[in-house]
């Protein structure tokens, strides 16, 4: 199957035309993904700064990095669903618009980043609340430039037509 | 009180000018919107969770509250640049649009409980049942906040 004969069928899936013609659900479930960066977003980014130490440096790195892994979890669960069913209404859209594959390739930094920083950083924290590192210092300034990132991509994708 | 000059004179301001000239003005601005929401409503919701019970119960509401109320403040910050900026360029349709209506009245309210009785129940000696009723208000409030947004550009 061609590229171009999936992102058609995808097109004509019941799903994907009730998400693109149904008055409420795009609107919806792009709410639930803005809110999802409101507090999922919130999270990385207070797991950073306090790498950075620029927020909480009285708690422990480790406490912020265990209590808030779960709903990290939560969240990113929250994003990527309703980010697919959001994709999923106008695949060919999004084929042809440099935002969305710009967004797409900091997506897969995203997760280089995990899999360079996440057994030295975020599993060790522990070994963290003696001192912060310079890699974990380096691993939190990256996260930031990742997260701001895939907030502009993500909003820039609106605007190619 | 209404006057609807006034709205149209806030079109053709020179930061309203600026907001409609280039084509990544608008989406700019309004992703630096997105990233001063996650810092205040993120911030706001860790606290939330922790009045709830549902998390980050190693440290008290009151230490979190104390150590994230500077970035919480940065968020309301860019929040209160970024939307302001938006709401000139276009500022007639905005101020007639039923969803803007409803976000600025919930933002209003969530505003004042935040600064008020939230304020008040991250302190100590604040009966559970009060605080779980605050951590849940204000995750409410700041939903419908970013619910209402997001509808703006639907109705």
């Amino acid at each position: 199957m061609s590229m171009h004969a999936l992102l058609e069928w995808i097109e004509s899936t019941d799903l994907s035309t009730a998400i693109r013609e149904g008055a409420l659900y795009y609107p919806i479930i792009g709410g639930v993904h803005l809110l999802g960066i409101a507090l999922f977003g919130g999270m990385v980014l207070a797991t950073d700064f306090r790498l950075l130490g620029w927020a909480m440096p009285r708690i422990p790195v480790s406490d912020i990095v265990r209590q808030l892994q779960n709903w990290k979890r939560a969240g990113f669960v929250v994003l990527t669903s309703s980010g697919l069913l959001l994709a999923w209404a106008e695949p060919q859209k999004l084929y042809r618009s440099p935002a969305f594959w710009v967004k797409m390739a900091l997506l897969a930094l995203v997760g280089v980043h995990a899999l360079v920083f996440r057994a030295r950083v975020y599993g060790n924290a522990d070994k963290l609340d003696v001192a912060v590192t310079t890699e974990a210092r380096l691993a939190a300034a990256l996260s930031l430039l990742l997260w701001a990132g895939l907030i502009v991509s993500g909003r820039l994708i609106a605007y190619d037509a | 009180m209404y006057d609807p000059s006034f709205f149209e004179w806030l079109t053709t301001s020179p930061w309203a000018n600026a907001m409609n000239g280039p084509e990544w003005a608008f989406p700019v601005v309004q992703s630096v919107h997105f990233i001063g929401f996650a810092f205040s409503i993120g911030t706001i919701a860790i606290v939330d969770l922790r009045l709830l019970g549902w998390g980050m119960r190693h440290q008290s509401a009151a230490e979190l509250a104390a150590a994230l109320n500077r970035w919480t403040l940065v968020g309301f910050a860019l929040m209160l640049i970024t939307g302001p900026l938006m709401f000139s360029a276009d500022a007639v349709t905005y101020h007639n649009n039923a969803s803007f209506r409803f976000k600025m009245t919930v933002l209003l309210l969530a505003f004042l409980f935040h600064f008020t009785l939230h304020r008040r129940a991250t302190r100590s000696g604040v009966l559970p049942l009060a605080a779980k009723f605050a951590g849940g208000l204000s995750l409410l409030l700041w939903i419908a906040v970013v619910a209402g947004g997001r509808m703006i550009a639907f109705v």
